[in-house]
């Protein structure tokens, strides 16, 4: 695949500013960059999806896309959704689409377990790799993933880089794009580093600093590193159900492999605690409305519009669609529609899903404050080093139940056989 | 299920000229319907500019025509407001031809308590039809697209009974009421739709209540995650809404036909469908809407004394409407 000079805007806002690129096959490249760089509006160009205001693309052969949100039909099963996009109008019976499936999910390598599920049951890391069987069934000569491990495990990322290498071995080119440098140095030969909608580094042997420094312009490592936090003495329980103890000042991580309960207990506890702040997992399906101006998602908890300069938001007004933002700034309007208004419990699933290392920062940074300033937090996390950074205790998640509480030293030792259920 | 207009914003294009886009293709949409009906006369042997000429004259051409023009929008608006509010909760609420029905029945009963009395058991009246539907949603998880397709029907034969028995006219005569106890006097029931146009905006854009409401039309599930209750706003804009086509009822009662008769319905709660989505369910443009079909409605009336041709192409012209509209909207969505 080629792109020659591309060039893109949105209104105002040019995405993807004279972008030229090859994509041989057999390769694993990867694109990174900040929200809103361009890489998914360049990738969407390149599988056809969008026109190019001007710029070329020469492609031979199919380009198969795993979106970063789902193009699934929810009401249908597993078998059923792959029925949809690879069998077309021929009659079958259920048994018949359910081994079809089973063997097109076997030839990819990828383990889903039972086809007959509903995917509206399905966990968001199960929908993903729903996403990407649909995608490598088609045998496409091009692969591009968006985002793909942002949901994923570690296990699970794992698995999806092991998939990749294959694909790649026999011939497909894959572009890869993603926000976590370690894998993008894991899995990619090649780099290439997208900032403001310009490619502004192109790269085989680059180090994790180097691909930060040039995808933020500044400088980095603010990511994480945890500022002790005081423990005040007096800290007591604000709320507690079955295995789970919330305290003030306090931030309590659920970790776990996705599909093992964590979105239950998010909507269990949504409806337990209609006051409290709440952050879904599921962004574009239950965060934002998309329909709604930032303004207006902002009021449905009574939070001032003036909040976008606080949280960030880089958006032209309040008034702006929020649909329109991209999805950092999404987050971060949900963020200050659910901590603006200083709850006293924060539920926050999945917070920086998908996030660059800015928004990321952003977002822990909030969360600590609100632990300070006395909030009980719950972050119901897949991100082990989101957990350190942040947790004061960690329980862990496995088959909807929740180990004991433990201290991130304790856990550091724990955790990783509690999660595979062999502790 | 798929929302009938589209509500999402082209990325990044600002407000404003989305509103003018908007606008542009809803304007546009009508006056192709105008020249579609105009054309479609040559079909009777009649040429076309005469035809717009008649159109035109006999519903804005001449005070008369004017007047008939505003009073035949004013069932339309408030129809056409029912149905804006329902749809913005994205509950699809057909229902607003049985609502029209009760409402005027009940306005008709209580007349003789005054035309204040009349009108709010119509409003009464319409809330409580509708809220069948939302009952049955909330129980049996039945689609108010059908239960209320269904309570047309009932409510059209409620009436039919009604004229023929319990409610006939006391000379028996005729399969009608007798007249109302109560009247309104003819442009009251103008400025009472007016007025409801001006509340259903402020309700949708300057209350707390109206943005939780479009928040659950747009997107129940990250409403409910934002603190809103769907399940109530749901029933809450199926209520409101049968009120307003229960009122529309009413008033075209008290101020037009002061009786009831079989065919008293007359299509407006269908036609306030297509009122709506020519307004692109915003409450003010939804004043112009109204008045476009109002017009449509008088000029097809002109057409049948003057020219013979039958005032269904009335239908036809809100049928073409509403296919531009779907036009416009599937090229718009390509682009």
């Amino acid at each position: 695949m080629r792109l020659t000079r591309i060039t893109k805007s949105f209104g105002a806002t040019r995405a993807v500013d004279d972008v030229s690129l090859d994509i041989a096959p057999g390769e694993v490249l990867a694109v990174v960059g900040e929200n809103g760089a361009g890489k998914t509006t360049l990738m969407r160009i390149a599988a056809g999806e969008l026109a190019a205001d001007s710029g070329e693309v020469s492609e031979h052969g199919t380009v198969g896309f795993v979106h970063q949100h789902f193009l699934l039909v929810p009401e249908l099963t597993i078998a059923e959704n792959l029925a949809v996009t690879h069998r077309g109008f021929r009659f079958a019976s259920h048994r018949t689409l359910a081994r079809e499936a089973a063997a097109t999910i076997a030839a990819t390598g990828i383990a889903l377990g039972d086809v007959n599920r509903r995917v509206a049951d399905l966990s968001v890391g199960e929908k993903s790799k729903l996403e990407l069987i649909k995608a490598i069934a088609r045998n496409p000569s091009t692969l591009i993933l968006d985002e793909p491990t942002s949901v994923l495990t570690p296990h699970e990322s794992e698995e999806l880089f092991r998939v990749m290498r294959t694909l790649a071995s026999r011939g497909t080119a894959i572009v890869f794009i993603s926000h976590k440098l370690p894998e993008v140095l894991a899995v990619a030969q090649r780099v290439v580093v997208m900032r403001a909608g310009k490619v502004v580094l192109e790269t085989r042997g680059a180090t994790a600093q180097q691909l930060a420094r040039a995808m933020v312009a500044t400088d980095v490592g603010r990511a994480s590193a945890r500022p002790p936090r005081e423990r005040r003495a007096e800290a007591r329980p604000t709320f507690s159900t079955g295995d789970l103890i919330l305290h003030e000042h306090e931030i309590l991580a659920i970790v776990g492999v996705a599909g093992n309960g964590q979105s239950e207990l998010a909507r269990t506890l949504r409806d337990q605690l209609p006051h409290a702040a709440h952050i879904p997992e599921d962004r574009t399906r239950d965060g934002i409305i998309a329909g709604l101006s930032i303004a207006e998602n902002l009021a449905l908890r009574g939070v001032p519009p003036d909040a976008i300069h606080h949280y960030n938001v880089k958006a032209r007004s309040a008034g702006q669609n929020a649909g329109d933002l991209s999805g950092g700034n999404q987050q971060k309007v949900i963020l200050a529609r659910e901590l603006g208004r200083e709850p006293k419990i924060i539920v926050a699933a999945e917070p920086t899903r998908g996030l660059d290392l800015d928004a990321t920062a952003f977002v822990h940074d909030q969360l600590r404050t609100a632990a300070g300033g006395g909030a009980a937090i719950l972050l119901i996390t897949s991100d082990l080093d989101e957990a350190f950074a942040l947790a004061d205790a960690i329980q862990v998640i496995y088959r909807g139940k929740l180990s004991a509480r433990m201290t991130p030293e304790e856990a550091s030792t724990r955790v990783a056989n509690l999660m595979a259920g062999v502790a | 299920m798929t929302p009938i207009v589209d509500r999402r914003r082209p990325a990044g294009a600002p407000l404003a000229e989305v509103r003018v886009k908007r606008a542009a293709y809803a304007v546009g949409a009508a006056l192709a319907a105008i020249l579609l009906l105009a054309l479609s006369g040559a079909a009777f042997g009649h040429s076309p500019k005469e035809l717009l000429a008649l159109l035109i004259g006999g519903s804005v051409g001449s005070p008369f025509a004017l007047q008939g023009t505003l009073l035949k929008s004013v069932p339309l608006l408030l129809t056409g407001l029912s149905v804006v509010l329902a749809f913005r909760a994205g509950v699809w609420n057909i229902g607003g031809e049985g609502q029209f029905i009760v409402g005027a029945l009940a306005a008709l009963v209580a007349s003789r308590y005054g035309a204040v009395a009349s009108l709010l058991a119509a409003m009464l009246a319409g809330a409580a039809w509708a809220s069948l539907a939302s009952l049955m949603r909330l129980w049996r998880n039945a689609p108010e697209v059908l239960t209320t397709i269904l309570l047309n029907f009932t409510a059209i034969h409620l009436l039919g009974w009604c004229v023929n028995g319990p409610l006939r006219e006391k000379a028996a005569m005729y399969p009608q009421t007798d007249l109302a106890a109560a009247t309104l006097p003819r442009y009251g029931g103008l400025a009472l739709a007016v007025l409801a146009a001006i509340g259903a905006w402020w309700l949708l854009y300057r209350t707390r209540e109206g943005l939780r409401l479009r928040a659950t039309g747009f997107n129940p599930d990250a409403a409910t995650w934002a603190g809103v209750n769907v399940r109530a706003q749901l029933v809450r804009a199926m209520a409101v809404s049968g009120a307003v086509a229960g009122l529309a009822g009413g008033i075209e009662l008290l101020a037009v036909t002061h009786r009831l008769f079989e065919r008293f319905a007359a299509g407006y709660g269908y036609s306030g469908i297509a009122v709506a989505l020519l307004a692109q369910l915003h409450p003010l443009a939804t004043l112009a809407s109204a008045f476009f079909f109002g017009a449509l409605v008088s000029g097809a009336g002109e057409l049948q004394r003057t020219a013979n041709i039958s005032a269904a192409v009335a239908t036809f012209g809100q049928a073409a409407v509403i296919l531009a509209l779907i036009g416009f909207e599937h090229v718009r969505r390509r682009t």
